[in-house]
């Protein structure tokens, strides 16, 4: 008995092995593959939504391909969520996530991270009539949020609990549940109360405090210097040159601040 | 922001919708086959097939479909085993049909009476002419709505696919819904789309159901 246990950890320690065998070295991995995978998002505009002819368009979608070109390598556009995007990652089957996504603690502990290539920061968003200055003023209100998305862990921790927190699948979930006055105010990214505000609706949203900053980095595999090196190099130049400013101006309809 | 037209909208989900009709296919032939193996192993008389036949139905049928998705595409992710979406997605529903699948037709074999048993008993016939000629029929006319109401509800299951990356109708409804801003029309299209899979199915039952003429 115990020798056929022994045997499964084995083998169990040889899969997980070989699995890390197989993504050993990620830059060279691409290289030779010749495909850049990348994870982005597909219900998130400006970062990434679809044409009318379902392909991916957005901030994100523009970055990989920046980073597929400089790399030389063809791109292979992943559509993930927001819940699955660092699984994806994990197991292997994205080399990159470009999928809008900010850094935290508990990310930062299971995945690396990039130098940031976009802009982006959290608030909560309510019509002007509602009276929110703080956290504080969020007790006895609904308040929608994207699960697992930066600002539901933030807000999770500085919401009072008298405050109501509901969390949706997706950040359409979030908007649609704002537009329709199920929920008294939002938390969410500037750029999508911008998206909002921009197809006239008749709640329209309304900073009342911001809950945090945090620009968007590209995610990577733990222990992949030789990646980390190639994208840092690839964004830094691209922030000279203005490509990264371009991209900025066409999505977010701002240039990319200063100090990024 | 780019503009989307009702006929847009109606393409992309149709075209979509394939993957439903698909998955569901799948599910639905690869399911039914794994259920006929089980069925044999849960109505037999040997006592270890039997018990396996029954474990498999409370493990998936006691644990979410989603979560068994999850498990399929990136639980084998992380011991290395690269699946690809597709197989996970008819891996995880075939097996999570077959469950179901199972169960139902159980009910309907033990629906028939014991007379029925002593009856063909009497005539001489074995376990197997017994099965062939005088339960499996009768079994099979009551199976006909109940396997065709959870087939409605494979189509439906579907939807779930979407976790691992399956642009199918109901991901395919969110992600337009959300680059168009138009969730009503889409929605509300996503919604016929289901019901013209869906509504066929019923009908046909209905009909099978007459034709079979069910004595109970």
């Amino acid at each position: 008995m115990i020798h056929r246990r022994s045997l499964l950890v084995a083998a169990t320690l040889a899969l997980g092995f070989a699995g890390n065998l197989a993504r050993a070295d990620a830059l060279s991995n691409i290289q030779s593959s010749g495909t850049l995978r990348v994870a982005v998002p597909q219900d998130f505009p400006p970062f990434g939504s679809v044409g009318t002819d379902m392909t991916p368009q957005g901030y994100d979608i523009d970055v990989a391909k920046l980073i597929a070109g400089e790399m030389g390598v063809d791109l292979e556009l992943v559509p993930v969520t927001s819940a699955n995007r660092i699984p994806y990652l994990q197991t292997g089957k994205v080399d990159l996530v470009i999928s809008s996504m900010g850094k935290n603690p508990e990310r930062d502990a299971v995945i690396d991270f990039s130098m940031a290539y976009a802009p982006f920061y959290n608030g909560v968003f309510a019509p002007e009539d509602i009276a929110i200055e703080g956290p504080d003023d969020l007790a006895g209100k609904v308040v929608g949020v994207t699960r697992g998305s930066i600002e539901d862990l933030e807000l999770s921790e500085i919401a009072p609990t008298e405050a109501t927190l509901r969390r949706y699948e997706d950040n359409n979930g979030t908007i649609q549940a704002f537009l329709s006055g199920q929920v008294e105010a939002i938390a969410t990214g500037n750029v999508v109360a911008a998206a909002i505000l921009e197809r006239n609706p008749p709640q329209r949203p309304e900073m009342k405090f911001l809950v945090k900053d945090s620009p968007c980095y590209i995610g990577l595999n733990e222990n992949e210097p030789a990646l980390m090196e190639a994208l840092d190099a690839i964004l830094a130049a691209a922030k000279t040159d203005g490509r990264l400013d371009a991209i900025s101006q066409q999505w977010l309809g701002m240039p990319l601040p200063e100090g990024l | 922001m780019t503009q989307f037209t009702f006929v847009d909208i109606l393409t992309n989900l149709l075209w979509a919708s394939r993957w439903t009709v698909l998955l569901s296919l799948a599910a639905f032939a690869g399911g039914g086959l794994l259920a006929l193996g089980l069925l044999f192993a849960a109505i037999g008389r040997a006592r270890w097939p039997g018990r396996l036949a029954r474990l498999y139905v409370e493990i998936f049928q006691g644990t979410p479909l989603l979560m068994q998705l999850f498990l399929a595409f990136f639980g084998l992710g992380l011991l290395g085993i690269d699946v690809s979406p597709w197989l996970a997605a008819c891996a995880a529903l075939i097996l999570w049909s077959a469950a179901f699948l199972v169960e139902i037709w159980r009910g309907c074999v033990m629906a028939i009476g014991r007379g029925q048993w002593e009856a063909s008993a009497a005539l001489g016939m074995g376990y197997a002419a017994q099965m062939r000629h005088v339960v499996l029929p009768q079994a099979l006319r009551l199976a006909v709505p109940p396997t065709v109401g959870f087939s409605v509800q494979v189509v439906k299951g579907t939807a779930l696919t979407s976790i691992i990356g399956f642009l199918e109708l109901t991901k395919a409804g969110t992600v337009l819904s959300n680059a168009s801003f138009q969730p009503f029309t889409v929605f509300g299209l996503v919604a016929l789309i289901y019901f013209a899979l869906c509504f066929p199915l019923s009908v046909g039952a209905r009909r099978l159901e007459r034709k079979l003429n069910v004595a109970h």
